[in-house]
């Protein structure tokens, strides 16, 4: 619907170049369940598995998945301690147009093995989340650690992640807020690629175009000016020879 | 001079390859005149089109979600219908998502202050300290990274247009898992109808979750211009107040005094957040002792626990919301992600009066899935309330096949008693409510007896989706000896295969070829042979132009020198 011409054109060679290291590191650590016939044919309730795990729930928000001791089957002990301070609102997204939802940071960085403890700070009037996907699902159910903040809450984790160079998303789930500007991603190590559509980091798979309006007038235009190049350079050229 | 033979040939081909029936009638009959009629040739075979992916109409409830059964002390109503609601979200808005155990409320999905109860301020044996908070929830919108919505959820196979609602305040993700695109079942359209009772002390917090500003209009719901605070209580941004920004919360209060079936939607650029999705059922249950109310029914349909004032009258009760589709609106989210884009399209070059509505849902779903969750279920001699709301944009002429239904309100006002009129069609006026008394006495008025009766608007749109019928809002009265124990109904006409793949409402399937052995009815193949020579015809004649362009060049070109 939204892949328009120049879309189908670019979309391949994009990916052909540089795309499919980039989209692998989308995927989570573990491969997904494999999704099976039963479950194509129970579509509605039955493939809903919320976490519930480790997790109180209370007006001010949840900590889901946090953990400061098990460590991950190829972490000898743990490596360092590293510490964030996060802040939702929605002043960030002034810094990226286009974005609605902000969060004060956008890419993090950690040694394999280390502790990572996230306060996050929400200062808008609604919930937000700063969620990590991909993580063991042995350790962390779901493979996912997530900080959960009702408006005007904050919330503190930790979690501790694996050894091997990747780059997990970090990102809100409420709906549209990722979309919207509330997007990260955390690197272990030197991380495997960028992941597309990190506000600052990186471009969006399918950008808007911001020549709509006029958009198929400058091309029909410039292609007729095109043309008459063209003509006018092979008459000059034309004059010249003879 | 080749030109000019290149020409000749082309002429000669053209006229060769062309279709004899490109010629004038004139000329066809007096060339039928010397050399008699075009010998028979057999038109193409009937064909099938290819196999049907079909969906399974009716999942297995894994669950148990179907069951009666008591929760945190509330006893929830069987659901007969094949998909029912989460009965922990139910028993959690019951009781209070402040006063549920966290094992349920996890189950619900729901957060501890998403439906707050507080105390009992008239002594009835029932809260009468109500808050709830809603947050703005966008289903089948974009994303920068995928060509395919976010948020899914389908109003029939594979049709997913965006929708605004207003969903209950939840935690965690709001996909079915990580790996899903699909909405969980709690975020959904329509959003959710909302009851509470008459006399109640109520707050109502908009948490804007969502991208653009958002009110809340308690469209005749008994509340102050004003509320204590001096702020603007009403959701008009022209008159009442500044809009909800995203990430900004407002509180309204409410305390109605007149009970009845109401509504609330968006006043923010109602033409269009309005049919967005941004509206549900409010209604104002009379007060009653011990009065514990359902007060949010999710995705509207049958309320598993009814109110004081129901129970004493009626068997059953449902909530059945009405909503027409213009997918050229509910495309725009889909077609862009910069949130300015998407306000200028809606707001400035979508024109509602040039609007058309191509989708006509029943609780948020078209025909063949209301088919899985929007039926209402009856016995013989039985009262049914069901309370109509149409939130589109024209009227609805509500029929119901096999019975007689009884006006008892018109936008929650009681019709007196001898005024009432008893029919098959009711007319429903965007935004106005109806109750309906259905009543399943077998006296060839009020029923007709068991059986699959269908109930649907009777205006032929309504009935489609998107052109294609069976489609849009049908619906069925079905009595429960015609209903299998999945909760399916029995019927005894065509196969529904068809109508649960997507294909058929793609119109790749002919409407009859399931039940068409003789393949008569069926679609017909391509006439090769006339492909062929209109390709043929089509070469000549390109060739024919570029030969007379070539002509006119070199005359031009002999005469310059």
């Amino acid at each position: 619907m939204k892949r328009t011409f120049v879309n189908w054109l670019v979309v391949p060679i994009v990916l052909t170049v540089t795309g499919f290291q980039i989209v692998s590191a989308a995927e989570p650590a573990e491969s997904p369940v494999a999704t099976d016939d039963l479950h194509r044919q129970h579509p509605m309730q039955q493939r809903e598995d919320h976490n519930t795990h480790q997790m109180s729930l209370e007006p001010s928000g949840s900590v889901m998945n946090s953990n400061t001791s098990e460590l991950p089957r190829d972490c000898a002990e743990i490596s360092g301690k590293q510490a964030f301070t996060v802040y939702a609102s929605v002043e960030f997204a002034a810094d990226y147009p286009g974005t609605t939802f902000g969060m004060s940071q956008h890419e993090y960085f950690v040694e394999p093995c280390s502790l990572v403890t996230v306060t996050f700070v929400n200062k808008d009037q609604v919930r937000h989340q700063w969620m990590v996907h991909g993580l063991p699902k042995y350790l962390y159910k779901q493979g996912m650690f997530n900080l959960e903040a009702a408006g005007g809450f904050s919330q503190t984790g930790s979690f501790i992640v694996p050894s091997d160079d990747r780059t997990y998303l970090v990102h809100c789930d409420v709906p549209q807020h990722m979309e919207k500007g509330m997007k990260g991603q955390l690197k272990v190590g030197r991380g495997n690629g960028d992941l597309w559509s990190v506000p600052g980091v990186s471009e969006g798979l399918y950008r808007d175009s911001y020549t709509t309006r006029y958009g198929d007038v400058w091309l029909a235009m410039s292609m007729a000016a095109g043309v008459a190049l063209v003509f006018v350079l092979y008459g000059v050229w034309g004059r010249a020879n003879q | 001079m080749r030109v000019r033979w290149l020409f000749l040939i082309a002429l000669l081909g053209a006229l060769l390859f062309m279709p004899p029936t490109w010629l004038p009638e004139p000329v066809r009959l007096q060339l039928a005149q010397w050399v008699g009629a075009g010998e028979y040739r057999r038109p193409p075979a009937s064909v099938r089109v290819r196999d049907l992916d079909s969906e399974v109409p009716c999942p297995e409830d894994l669950l148990g979600w179907r069951d009666a059964q008591r929760i945190e002390g509330v006893d929830i109503r069987r659901a007969a219908t094949c998909i029912a609601d989460n009965p922990y979200v139910v028993a959690a808005v019951v009781r209070g998502t402040n006063n549920v155990s966290s094992a349920t409320l996890i189950a619900s999905g729901l957060t501890p202050d998403a439906v707050e109860k507080g105390r009992d301020l008239d002594g009835d044996g029932d809260p009468d300290e109500i808050h709830i908070r809603l947050e703005v929830v966008e289903l089948n919108g974009s994303s920068a990274e995928l060509a395919n919505p976010v948020m899914q959820f389908s109003i029939a196979p594979g049709i997913q247009p965006g929708f605004w609602v207003f969903a209950p305040k939840t935690f965690g993700m709001a996909t079915e898992n990580f790996e899903s695109p699909r909405a969980r079942t709690i975020l959904r359209l329509p959003s959710p109808a909302i009851r509470v009772e008459q006399g109640d002390k109520i707050l109502i917090t908009l948490e804007n979750s969502h991208y653009m500003p958002h009110t809340i209009h308690f469209h005749g719901v008994d509340h102050p211009f004003l509320d204590a605070d001096g702020e603007g209580n009403d959701g008009v941004p022209i008159t009442s107040e500044i809009p909800v920004m995203p990430g900004s919360a407002r509180t309204y209060n409410l305390e109605p005094r007149q009970a009845g079936t109401m509504f609330y939607h968006c006043h923010v650029q109602p033409h269009v957040h309005v049919m967005m999705g941004l509206q549900g059922l409010f209604i104002v249950e009379e007060n009653r002792p011990n009065n514990w109310l359902q007060t949010l029914n999710i995705g509207a349909g049958q309320v598993r626990v009814p109110s004081q004032a129901v129970r004493e009258s009626f068997d059953r009760e449902y909530d059945l919301q009405y909503l027409d589709i213009d997918k050229e609106l509910n495309e725009i989210v889909q077609r862009y992600n910069d949130p300015r884009l998407i306000i200028e399209q809606m707001h400035r070059r979508y024109d509602v009066t040039d609007a058309k509505s191509d989708y006509f849902t029943l609780n948020g779903r078209s025909f063949p899935y209301t088919f899985r969750e929007s039926l209402v279920i009856v016995k013989p001699d039985e009262r049914i309330k069901l309370r109509v709301v149409n939130g589109g944009s024209s009227g609805i002429a509500l029929h119901s096949h096999g019975h007689k239904v009884t006006v008892t309100h018109f936008d929650g006002i009681a019709v007196q008693p001898a005024a009432r009129i008893t029919r098959d069609v009711v007319w429903i006026a965007s935004a106005q409510r109806v109750d309906l008394a259905l009543e399943t006495t077998n006296d060839g008025l009020h029923s007709y007896g068991s059986g699959v009766w269908l109930l649907h608007d009777h205006q032929p749109k309504g009935v489609t989706t998107d052109g294609i019928g069976p489609g849009g809002n049908l619906s069925a009265i079905v009595y429960e000896q015609f209903l299998a124990d999945n909760g399916w109904p029995n019927t005894s006409g065509v196969s529904f295969a068809p109508y649960f793949s997507e294909a058929y409402y793609k119109k790749e399937i002919p409407v009859w070829q399931s039940y068409d052995p003789t393949g008569l009815l069926t679609a017909a193949g391509t006439d090769s042979w006339a492909l062929i020579r209109l390709v043929g015809a089509g070469v000549f004649l390109g060739s024919l132009a570029a030969a007379l362009v070539l002509m006119l060049w070199r005359k031009r070109g002999n005469r310059a020198k």
